[in-house]
């Protein structure tokens, strides 16, 4: 019994490989494409409503404060992003 | 034992046996002895993650993507210039230059950045080469070799749909295909399985079309104006692929273009292994003509053409772009760079054998290669897959599959450039050049001026400047390679010789090519005769324009390599310092 499920770990392994191969090929860059995409326009949302955070206040405060709860699970990530250096050589696949 | 050795098979098969002894052997020494690599330290993907450019991805997926955004034409077209030196010159390259160049650059390229917070090509020359001004060199350096990719592939493309009849048709219907595709995976959000169906059932409709509707027929505008009329409407497909969205159009053409293009190398890889079977043997000499091995006449002395013109299928300076700029920001754990880096590349050199079986197969004196034509490719490879799959009947099949197979790994690598063209552009040009900067404007550049290009001079002579530009660059990135390597007080040998020889190699090339372009100029001076000029029609028809084109090959040839020269400059400084800081 043991062993039937370790053949059968071994065969799903293989074939999440071969699934995976396939993905990559066809779809990995799709999907980072697609990321990058919602990326910039979550930057330009970010700006609009919490830009006075970077020194640009755009809106009332009111409604930036209003706003704040839904926003802070991205608010690390966004400054990560948002401050990182990118070089030309950064914008190779787009 | 002799009728095997008078087939691909078996030289086939030793190489695969060279490529297993790298990966397994020489790959592993490296990775566990120079960059004792650890599953447990921390990879960028992990430390900087952001769910967008940095996050763990695995190996095997990260695989797919290298080895589908570093296959190219290279090694598919490079083995048509190389076999004019004989098939054991090329095969030799293609083995030793996997074995011990291509490989390590690409793992190099992913480790260097993994080791250094993510960072791709140009932030690592800023920090270990000396700042601004390399940098700067790096850049300018890369805008002409852009120029020169999208000269070559426009000129290509815009070839295999003239001498192709009805590649045009099967094309456009893979165009309109990518268009659906983009539309039922972003909008619809449909199953990726019956999409991926959808895309399957639309290539085999594209490859019948292309096969039973031959047009339009070969030089349909006539000599003069075919090749600028199909160079323009490409043009204009490329234009709108740059300007919209990725998901609209590029990614579902990638996404698309991937079942055919590893279902080729697989047939091929296959078609060659059974060649003791399927009856058919080697057509071509084993070594050239004396006279083409010197470059008395045919593409150039071995020396240094031979080992620029295979490019990608042996090392390739593409390979650094895309491995430091995205794979190595995804890379999960660092035992993952040998599969991926090492992995993918070794694979693209069997895309390259497979290739050049297609061509060991074509008899001597056969017309294709008489008179230089790219059809080559096709007629090889069409009779490797259909001497098991389908018989006879099936060659206007397989010809039609493999003319796309074609057009597709140069469109898609071409979008890409054409988009890349565009935003170094937008970063590029400001104050009073920002117009060059604006989308319209740098899209519509990074077309004509390829396109100018192109109609002067043969394939040839811009697929030298391709592979010489291309592979200086990966001298770069290995001479780069080793002063990181340097820096940390480990052995850099295995990176620092085939940099050097990729910089004398590469540099020669294009000093080989600019020579001929100043001969032609020089000789154009003294008769005033426009067909000793490289041009193509209609270029041909204009003497001072076609001289002129010519003259700016010479400027670019002399850009290139004095920009090269500057570039081994600084690298070897910072080599030196590396190699002598306590």
């Amino acid at each position: 019994m043991f062993k039937r499920k370790k053949d059968k770990d071994k065969e799903n392994k293989k074939a999440s490989g071969v699934k995976g191969i396939l993905y990559g090929m066809a779809l990995h860059g799709s999907v980072t494409a697609f990321l990058r995409t919602r990326m910039y326009m979550e930057h330009l949302f970010m700006l609009m409503t919490l830009g006075d955070m970077l020194g640009f206040p755009v809106i009332p405060p009111y409604y930036s404060l209003r706003l704040l709860p839904y926003a802070v699970p991205n608010i690390k990530s966004w400054k990560a992003r948002l401050f990182r250096e990118r070089d030309f050589t950064d914008m190779f696949t787009g | 034992m002799s009728d095997v050795l008078s087939t691909p098979s078996l030289w086939v098969l030793g190489a695969l046996i060279a490529y297993a002894f790298t990966y397994f052997v020489y790959s592993k020494w490296v990775d566990e002895k120079v960059w004792e690599v650890s599953a447990d330290r921390t990879t960028p993907a992990h430390m900087y993650m952001d769910g967008v450019e940095f996050f763990p991805v695995s190996k095997s997926v990260l695989w797919g993507f290298q080895f589908k955004s570093i296959a190219a034409l290279g090694p598919i077209l490079g083995p048509f210039i190389a076999i004019s030196y004989g098939w054991l010159p090329a095969l030799i390259w293609i083995i030793l230059g996997n074995m011990f160049i291509g490989w390590a650059h690409d793992y190099s390229s992913i480790m260097i950045s993994v080791r250094n917070e993510g960072r791709s090509m140009g932030p690592l020359v800023y920090q270990y080469v000396g700042g601004d001004r390399p940098r700067t060199i790096l850049l300018g350096y890369l805008l002409f070799y852009l120029l020169i990719i999208s000269a070559v592939f426009i000129y290509l493309i815009a070839l295999f749909w003239n001498v192709f009849p009805g590649t045009f048709l099967a094309t456009v219907i893979v165009f309109i295909a990518a268009l659906i595709v983009g539309q039922m995976l972003y909008k619809y959000q449909m199953n990726v399985y019956t999409v991926t169906i959808f895309a399957i059932i639309m290539i085999a409709i594209a490859v019948w079309v292309g096969a039973a509707v031959p047009w339009p027929p070969k030089d349909f505008l006539g000599p003069d104006y075919t090749m600028l009329t199909w160079s323009l409407i490409l043009a204009v497909f490329l234009f709108f692929a740059a300007l919209a969205s990725m998901p609209t159009f590029i990614t579902p053409m990638n996404f698309i273009s991937a079942f055919p293009a590893i279902g080729g190398v697989i047939i091929l890889i296959i078609g060659a292994l059974l060649t003791p079977l399927t009856g058919i043997s080697l057509g071509q000499p084993s070594i050239g003509k004396f006279d083409v091995l010197i470059g008395n006449i045919g593409p150039g002395p071995i020396f240094p053409v031979l080992f620029v013109s295979i490019a990608c299928g042996a090392v390739s300076g593409w390979h650094s772009l895309v491995g430091s700029s995205t794979t190595a920001k995804q890379l999960d754990v660092e035992i993952d760079a040998r599969p991926v880096g090492a992995g993918a590349m070794l694979t693209e050199g069997l895309l390259a054998l497979s290739a050049l079986a297609a061509y060991m197969i074509i008899p001597a004196g056969s017309d294709v290669f008489q008179k230089g034509k790219v059809a080559a490719f096709v007629t090889g490879a069409k009779e490797l897959a259909a001497a098991y799959l389908g018989g006879e009947a099936m060659l206007p099949f397989w010809a039609s599959f493999f003319a796309l197979f074609l057009v597709i790994y140069a469109f898609t690598v071409q979008t890409l450039v054409t988009r890349y063209w565009r935003l170094v552009s937008g970063e590029l040009f400001t104050g009073s050049l920002s117009f060059l900067g604006n989308k319209y404007i740098a899209t519509i550049v990074g077309l004509l001026i390829p396109i100018l290009f192109a109609l002067s001079g043969s394939w040839l002579n811009l697929w030298i400047y391709f592979g010489g530009s291309n592979q200086l660059l990966a001298g770069l990135a290995l001479f780069l390679t080793a002063i990181i390597v340097a820096k940390m007080k480990r052995p850099s040998g295995y990176v620092i010789g085939p940099a050097i020889f990729m910089l004398i190699v590469t540099i020669s090339a294009l000093g080989w090519e600019t020579y001929l372009y100043a001969k032609k100029v020089m000789s154009y001076l003294q008769t005033g005769d426009v067909n000793v000029l490289f041009a193509n029609p209609p270029l041909k028809n204009y003497p001072l324009a076609a001289f002129f084109m010519n003259v700016v090959f010479v400027v670019i040839g002399i850009i290139l390599i004095g920009l090269g020269f500057l570039m081994a400059y600084y690298l070897f400084k910072s080599y030196s310092a590396a190699r002598s800081e306590e």
